[in-house]
């Protein structure tokens, strides 16, 4: 899910690398390789212009993966998911772990370790708070305001989103992209610094030691 | 002579009466454009009243498909009854059209609103029975399209283990 304001002009080329590469033959060889390698995807990518699935299920960050079982019901909710290694050097993440545990999941369903209890998953679910919708909506705001060309107007209420939902790097993000980081007065590298660094930009999986039955933190 | 003075102190409070409740509004008619789940429609005229937005039933309809029927504020199989003792806070006569308090509205059902008021844009959140229930845990559902516009239900993938990553360009 392209969590993007630009819709299919800023998401389409990474969703279909080879006409991105068609469309740009100045990009360097490896980058072309790479999309060739790559090839058209084939599982399901969608377009999120309007940010709907971070608001439905409270997400603040990407990459973000929720598990969801054969009857719609999440078994793994909100966690950083990353599928390889590109942003190892930033994060400090590996993927394997997380990999592993996923391939667990489809072999296993339910029955696997990873699969959250009902207590860990209602422990884990972000509560309904009045302060995230409204930030949701002040975030939906800056977004209309912005694509009815109002860039500056739209900055304010990108702000107000981010004071009421201050864990949202999802807010920030967009905007700096849509805005630019010097019209919005800060920049990606100093808000990461003001966390602590880029180590603790992800918090790691929550992902149970060992193969036995899932530890209760 | 009484009679008469007292006869008109009662037109009078009758008349103060009647205003309270058909009323007038003090302000004006505004353009203004209200965003109601994700989409945007202008108004030509709206009436900004003490904090509170009011838009005509005709814009209603046409901005959020929802009506006021008898049984309460309604769109589809969806109706919200309004509290009998406060019809007044949400609906309003004047000057022979029907005017009808979005803002009141929104908190009735716990729906987020955002305004700007220099654009005289209003924009409506979601809902609190559109919101994430965390007691069903259940995976809220929603549609969005692919690159070629195609549009995907999460729930056409009820049988089928769905692996939900978010990503973005930026």
């Amino acid at each position: 899910m392209a969590q993007d304001t630009g819709g299919v002009k800023d998401a389409g080329p990474w969703i279909d690398p080879l006409q991105y590469v068609d469309a740009k033959p100045d990009l360097p060889k490896e980058t072309i390789e790479t999309a060739k390698k790559i090839g058209p995807l084939t599982y399901t990518v969608l377009i999120d212009e309007k940010h709907v699935v971070s608001k439905l299920f409270n997400m603040v960050n990407v990459p973000t993966g929720v598990w969801i079982n054969e009857q719609g019901r999440i078994v793994r909710p909100n966690e950083v998911a990353f599928v390889d290694d590109r942003f190892k050097n930033f994060s400090g993440l590996d993927s394997a772990p997380y990999l592993n545990a996923l391939k667990d999941w489809v072999e296993k369903g339910d029955k696997s370790a990873y699969v959250m209890s009902e207590d860990h998953l209602r422990e884990k679910l972000t509560a309904q708070d009045p302060n995230l919708a409204q930030a949701a909506a002040e975030f939906g705001l800056g977004e209309q305001l912005y694509k009815a060309g109002h860039q500056t107007e739209a900055i304010a209420h990108f702000k107000e989103a981010q004071r009421l939902n201050p864990r949202s790097w999802n807010y920030k993000r967009q905007a700096y992209a849509l805005t630019g980081e010097k019209e919005y007065g800060t920049t990606f590298r100093d808000e990461v610094k003001k966390i602590g660094g880029s180590k603790a930009y992800y918090p790691p999986p929550d992902l149970p030691t060992g193969s036995g039955p899932q530890q209760q933190p | 002579m009484k009679a008469s003075m007292s006869s008109g102190l009662l037109l009078m409070l009758l008349l103060t009466a009647l205003s309270a409740t058909a009323g007038v509004f003090k302000t004006k008619e505004i353009p203004a454009i209200i965003v109601y789940d994700d989409a945007a429609t202008e108004l030509s005229s709206a009436r900004e009243e003490a904090g509170q937005l009011w838009i005509t039933a005709a814009d209603l309809k046409r901005a959020t498909r929802f009506e006021v029927k008898p049984q309460g504020v309604c769109r589809d199989e969806l109706c919200f009854p309004l509290p009998k003792a406060r019809r007044e806070a949400f609906l309003h006569k004047d000057a022979g059209a029907s005017w009808f308090n979005m803002t009141a509205f929104a908190d009735l059902v716990h729906q987020p609103v955002a305004h700007d008021a220099a654009l005289a844009t209003w924009y409506f959140g979601l809902r609190s029975d559109q919101r994430q229930q965390l007691s069903s845990l259940q995976a809220p559902d929603f549609t969005l399209p692919d690159i070629h516009g195609k549009p995907h239900r999460l729930s056409d993938f009820r049988g089928k283990k769905v692996f939900l990553v978010t990503w973005a360009s930026w």
